[in-house]
């Protein structure tokens, strides 16, 4: 409706074929392919790979996501989510968690009874969010704020394809073991066909320390 | 005895109170249920003033426990729990094993600190990690921690600092622990006259804690001392300390080490005739787990103990090794014990020196959720010197089976 009281001198059905038009160019945009490699030139897989429109997004409300703690751990243990999510903590495992972050993009903190609900938490800032649970003091997790709906993750080859309509794209990489300089690698592109970016990081991951992974059963009685 | 019972009320109104006062956080229940059939042989028991080492000496069926513990967030970082035990045996039937008070704050840094205060034990046990300070693992605990079980717990307060590994990025995280508390001053009564033993009757508060009356302990031409103790007493109005270090990479090891010293004057003596006993020892305890379902764990332990202007003095050793395996539902586990009491005091006719070792063989099968069955052996090998003041051999073989069935929830 918005649309249609700002465009007056239109008909109503120029309008319409004029947003046809629009959703077609979407609809036959093009195809990123993006190739991630470590600092010896393997291929990295499970690397975040997300395309923000440089004109903008609109935000949205609906959007839902979760973030279990199951057998004292954050399953999944990072969690990609658009600017303006709702997360839910649910706790799968039968004693408290108490979750929190002191990460810029989202301070907080949640006690997590067993059996218990909490309501979820938007987050509406992008960034990295740390997790961590002050009962459990290995637990670690996180939760990456991106300001665009396109982001996926890189496969066993180390490649991502993420469909996308034309225009100007801040392309970002991101794992929580990378080491570069900055927190995240960037590159801009313009895209009116489909292309191919490739990213190779400077540092090698951070060691991933799985034995942290591995359940105990028992826990700490103290 | 009436003195013990007010104050016992007062704690529990006291720990009522507060948990019926807030109500921002659930109460959290929990506990756990062990009844079964036990056969085992002579001497009798301590808990009926034998000079036994295993809990049981005869046959039948029976209650092993019940706990229960309840914990209520007071705040997000603040927490009051407490353990609750009910044994058939021994001199009490129920009361409080531990309660404290915990604040761990929301710190950022990768540096933390953490304080409890209460009735508890300092964690240096890596066997005793289930609900009410059992063990997963053995119904029978080690020779170790079936006496820290007994003759040990501190009223008083702890901090800790620590550094959790995986926020560091490091395989490595570490504590550190110190604590100063009241109470604890007749440590080392039962060890150096009945000696090391293996079972998991853990001593309530306030409880008497009953032994042999061995003649040279309570004659009153002798050392003159009650065969039983309360060893959580408080009787020479000084603290005690205990400082510890944990050291763990990721959750595969974990290395803790303790020194605990009691610091208490050995010529306090009390109107029961209850003696502070100076003790002091050394615990290293160590955890590796080989692979996700095989671990094994070990603890050693050296200190010492003195009553009295040298009227007992003795030098005590135990260590032991388990490796436990699970195996879908069902958990094996096999320990083997050493424990040595030695004397060098100027009593020669109160006979200190006892030694032992042990086999413990355990199945633990998940019948469901909260069903557990379980079969234990074990072979106790021990000898007291003083058994001879009781015309009993100084050796004794003792095999203990039990078959229990576990509700926990």
């Amino acid at each position: 409706m918005y649309l249609f009281n700002r465009l007056n001198n239109c008909s109503r059905s120029v309008c319409l074929l004029f947003l046809l038009l629009i959703t077609a160019a979407r609809a036959h945009g093009a195809t990123l392919s993006v190739s991630v490699f470590n600092h010896e030139g393997s291929p990295l897989s499970n690397m975040v790979v997300s395309a923000r429109p440089l004109s903008g997004v609109a935000g949205s409300s609906s959007l839902r996501a979760e973030m279990d703690q199951i057998n004292r751990q954050f399953v999944p243990h990072f969690l990609v989510v658009q600017k303006g999510t709702y997360v839910q903590f649910p706790n799968s495992d039968s004693i408290k968690h108490h979750v929190f972050s002191f990460s810029p993009a989202k301070r907080f903190q949640l006690l997590l009874d067993k059996n218990a609900e909490q309501p979820p938490l938007l987050f509406d800032q992008a960034g990295i969010v740390e997790l961590g649970c002050n009962v459990h003091d290995w637990m670690l997790g996180y939760i990456y704020v991106v300001d665009t709906p396109y982001f996926t993750g890189t496969n066993t080859k180390g490649n991502a394809d993420i469909a996308l309509p034309v225009g100007d794209f801040e392309v970002s990489v991101w794992h929580p073991r990378m080491q570069e300089a900055k927190e995240v690698l960037l590159q801009r592109v313009t895209l009116s066909q489909n292309t191919r970016l490739v990213f190779t990081l400077k540092r090698p991951l951070l060691p991933d320390y799985a034995g942290y992974e591995s359940d105990d059963e028992f826990g700490d009685y103290e | 005895m009436y003195k013990s019972m007010i104050h016992y009320l007062r704690f529990s109104a006291l720990f009522a109170t507060l948990l019926w006062t807030h109500h921002g956080f659930a109460l959290d229940v929990s506990g756990k249920v062990q009844a079964g059939i036990y056969s085992a042989e002579s001497p009798n028991t301590w808990l009926d003033k034998g000079t036994g080492v295993t809990r049981f000496d005869t046959s039948g069926i029976h209650v092993q426990q019940a706990i229960i513990q309840i914990n209520q967030s007071v705040t997000p970082s603040t927490d009051i729990q407490a353990d609750a035990s009910y044994y058939p045996d021994g001199d009490q039937h129920l009361g409080f094993t531990q309660f404290q008070i915990r604040y761990k704050p929301l710190i950022s840094g990768n540096v933390k600190w953490r304080a409890r205060a209460g009735f508890f034990y300092p964690a240096m046990s890596l066997e005793n990690v289930d609900k009410g300070w059992l063990s997963p693992y053995t119904y029978t605990q080690s020779a170790i921690n079936s006496w820290l079980g007994e003759e040990l717990r501190v009223a008083g307060a702890e901090f800790t600092l620590y550094r959790p590994g995986r926020a560091a990025r490091s395989p490595w995280s570490w504590e550190l622990h110190a604590a100063a508390y009241k109470g604890n001053d007749p440590l080392g009564t039962v060890l150096t006259w009945r000696g090391f033993a293996l079972h998991d009757r853990q001593s309530l508060h306030h409880e008497r804690l009953e032994f042999a009356a061995y003649p040279s302990v309570t004659d009153s031409n002798g050392i003159w001392h009650p065969s039983w103790v309360e060893p959580f007493s408080e009787l020479d109005a000084k603290w005690g300390i205990y400082i510890g270090a944990h050291l763990d990479y990721q959750r595969q090891a974990k290395l803790r080490y303790y020194y605990y010293d009691n610091l208490a004057n050995p010529n306090a003596v009390n109107h029961q005739r209850l003696y502070a006993w100076r003790t002091r020892f050394h615990s290293l305890a160590f955890q590796h787990n080989i692979s996700s379902s095989t671990r094994i764990i070990a603890q050693w332990m050296l200190g010492d103990t003195l009553m009295g202007e040298r009227f007992v003095y003795t030098d005590f050793q135990a260590f032991y090794a388990m490796i436990s395996h699970k195996a879908g539902q069902h958990r094996f586990s096999a320990r083997g014990d050493v424990f040595d009491v030695r004397e060098d005091d100027i009593f020669p006719n109160d006979q200190n020196n006892s030694h032992g070792s042990a086999l413990t063989a355990n199945w633990r099968y998940n019948l469901s959720e909260h069903w557990q069955l379980g079969a234990e052996y074990s072979l106790v090998s021990s000898r007291a010197d003083n058994r001879v003041q009781l015309n009993e051999a100084i050796r004794a073989t003792q095999q203990q089976m039990l078959l229990v069935l576990e509700y926990n929830w």
